[in-house]
């Protein structure tokens, strides 16, 4: 067999580089394997998107270099799977990516989606995806098996994760065969019916921001600064690092499993939430209800609500907000 | 005038970071930057809130704002001052400000903040207080309090955490006699605010030290920052209060004032059990923080009530 690559896209605090290590750990317990793993991150933190690597071959791996194209490309994250997915994938590779949404969404034979979240979520109490795509790749890869990731998950992590984690696995192994035999009969059908007719494909939006729009008034453009030295042109950018806040800023809303909701019917206006909200994801609202939220930029910490003395806020997982 | 959640700026200034959720020190930056304006000019050394602030070509700063060298925060400071001062381009609202970090201040930042103090040079140097190197994955500071478990002080069998007590870092500031030093606590955050504001319209050296916890460090949940923030002043374990030196009071070696001075203190047991950092702590040990949270309330309450 030749050598199988697996890149891990992950944001900081989601596990993808001990994902990609336990996965390097499997690979490489039987006689004659031979793994490697390492991860590829900025000094952002936790929420910020960051790789990981695994290279599993029969023979030592002489190349320590990250790879650019791999046969497998996980998404911990859906929100970044962007629109040159298809660069990183090597020709017959499979992409897996952590989503609430049908397989069929995504509208493309090599795009398996896994709802991660709430799988970790049953069995660890929390969203932790990474040991799920360990089991979603036992039933995708023939170099892996279950009972090999189970003993590296023995060996590498503290005792009391042990029983969770491989109950994670497991389970995600029997959801990926299913899945992926799904997908194979759904990806028969006409792609463009699945999807909605006009939207393009595989360019991936995240529901946020369509919900954000509709719920809330939009932030009004004179809340974020711009700078005296008036509008910058692009091609500036070597020559100054000046720029209006917020401007060029990614988005943080990918790393929130919860986001605030908020009852207008028992909002005072003290603004407290604003006052309070680390990211300033929280603002004024010339409406009916005194403020409203920036899904672009909330991070979902809860903060609000626990500053919220009259009970106006409360905390709603993405998935429930999502389906509503 | 006072500004609270109504008055202050609608002005985000520090937008679009890439700190972890619930992060106390970014809420820190922003609140302070919202009361200085955009013509504040600030200086970050290496630690968290320059990490998730600059990531180029994105810039989380509305204001101008640099990265200094780790040890370099102060004097930096006076630089960027002394330099838009010479050039002519200092406006009457621009306050040179320093965001560093515990680690960053009272650790590896002390000679420089200490030398920018004894020229009395015109900044303001905010240092957010979430006791350990945090931007490294945890270790100790000269900030961190006695008991609490870092990746450089372990909780094992015999020893539970951090064996040494938090440098008083409040009182060697003061101890320049500063124009104007203050402690405060991103639980309460328009007590922040004002001394923020205070410090703004002053010319001198100034100095506040905000508690600014840190979910990921402290091993509490990322909607707890405001609470346990709170807490650690209710409890006793953090105070708010400021110096005026003799520049500014008239009194030779200047006045300590307690802004509030709790008649009972809330549970440290409970305040300690919230948090992961302090989970090894037994019971003596938590007795021996209350008594030393009672002495040094006592010495306070004597000198600056």
């Amino acid at each position: 067999m030749s050598m199988v690559e697996v890149l891990w896209h992950g944001r900081g605090g989601q596990g993808a580089f001990t994902a990609a290590r336990l996965l390097g750990a499997a690979a490489s317990l039987g006689e004659g394997k031979y793994a490697l793993a390492f991860p590829s991150f900025g000094p952002e933190r936790r929420g910020a998107p960051m790789c990981a690597f695994t290279k599993m071959d029969d023979a030592p791996i002489g190349d320590r270099s990250a790879m650019q194209q791999a046969d497998f490309v996980v998404y911990l994250d859906e929100t970044l799977l962007g629109a040159d997915w298809e660069r990183e994938l090597k020709p017959g590779g499979i992409v897996l990516v952590n989503s609430a949404k049908p397989t069929a969404y995504f509208g493309d034979q090599r795009i398996i989606a896994l709802d991660a979240d709430a799988i970790s979520t049953a069995y660890l109490g929390r969203a932790i995806p990474n040991t799920v795509f360990l089991g979603a790749l036992c039933a995708l890869c023939d170099r892996l098996e279950s009972i090999d990731v189970h003993a590296a998950i023995r060996q590498y992590m503290a005792p009391k994760l042990h029983d969770k984690n491989i109950a994670v696995v497991d389970a995600a192994c029997a959801q990926a065969r299913v899945a992926a035999q799904a997908f194979g009969e759904v990806a028969t059908l006409d792609n463009a019916e699945a999807l909605g007719a006009d939207e393009p494909t595989p360019e991936v939006v995240s529901s946020q921001d369509e919900s954000a729009s509709a719920m809330h008034p939009p932030r009004p453009h004179s809340i974020i600064c711009t700078l005296q030295a008036g509008e910058l042109d692009p091609q500036q950018f070597a020559h100054t690092t000046c720029f209006s806040a917020g401007h060029l800023v990614t988005k943080n809303a990918g790393w929130r499993n919860e986001r605030p909701v908020i009852n207008g019917a028992l909002c005072t206006g003290c603004y407290q939430c604003y006052f309070y909200c680390p990211d300033g994801a929280i603002y004024k609202a010339a409406s009916s209800v005194p403020v409203a939220v920036d899904l672009d930029f909330c991070k979902g910490c809860g903060v609000c609500v626990s500053v919220c003395k009259f009970n106006a806020l409360a905390m709603i997982s993405e998935s429930e907000a999502n389906r509503a | 005038m006072a500004l609270n959640a109504s008055t202050i700026s609608d002005n985000e200034l520090f937008f679009g970071h890439k700190a972890c959720a619930g992060c106390g020190g970014s809420l820190a930056v922003r609140a302070a930057l919202k009361v200085l304006g955009p013509n504040a000019v600030s200086a970050l050394p290496a630690g968290c809130m320059s990490a998730v602030g600059f990531n180029f070509p994105q810039l989380s700063f509305a204001n101008n704002s640099m990265i200094t060298p780790f040890a370099a925060t102060a004097a930096v400071l006076t630089g960027i001052e002394a330099g838009l001062r010479a050039q002519g381009k200092k406006p009457d609202d621009c306050t040179v400000v320093g965001f560093a970090g515990d680690g960053g201040t009272a650790d590896i930042g002390l000679q420089a903040l200490s030398g920018a103090i004894d020229r009395n040079d015109d900044v303001l140097y905010i240092c957010y207080d979430n006791e350990a190197y945090m931007n490294t994955g945890i270790q100790k500071s000269s900030l961190t309090p006695f008991g609490a478990k870092t990746t450089t002080t372990p909780a094992g069998q015999h020893v539970h955490g951090c064996l040494t007590n938090k440098k008083n870092l409040f009182q060697i500031v003061a101890a320049h006699d500063i124009v104007y030093a203050a402690t405060a606590s991103v639980g309460y955050l328009p007590d922040f605010v004002r001394k923020v504001e205070r410090a703004r319209d002053m010319r001198g050296t100034r100095f506040i030290h905000v508690m600014a916890p840190c979910p990921t460090g402290w091993g509490c949940g990322v909607d707890e920052t405001v609470d346990i923030a709170r807490d650690i002043v209710d409890t006793g374990l953090w105070y708010l209060a400021e110096f005026e030196g003799s520049a500014l009071s008239g009194v030779p070696g200047g006045v300590f004032k307690l802004d509030r001075n709790p008649k009972e203190f809330a549970s440290v047991e409970a305040y300690l059990k919230r948090q992961g950092r302090f989970r090894a702590l037994d019971e003596q040990e938590i007795a021996e923080i209350e008594a030393a949270r009672d002495a040094a309330w006592e010495t306070m309450r004597a000198r600056w009530c």
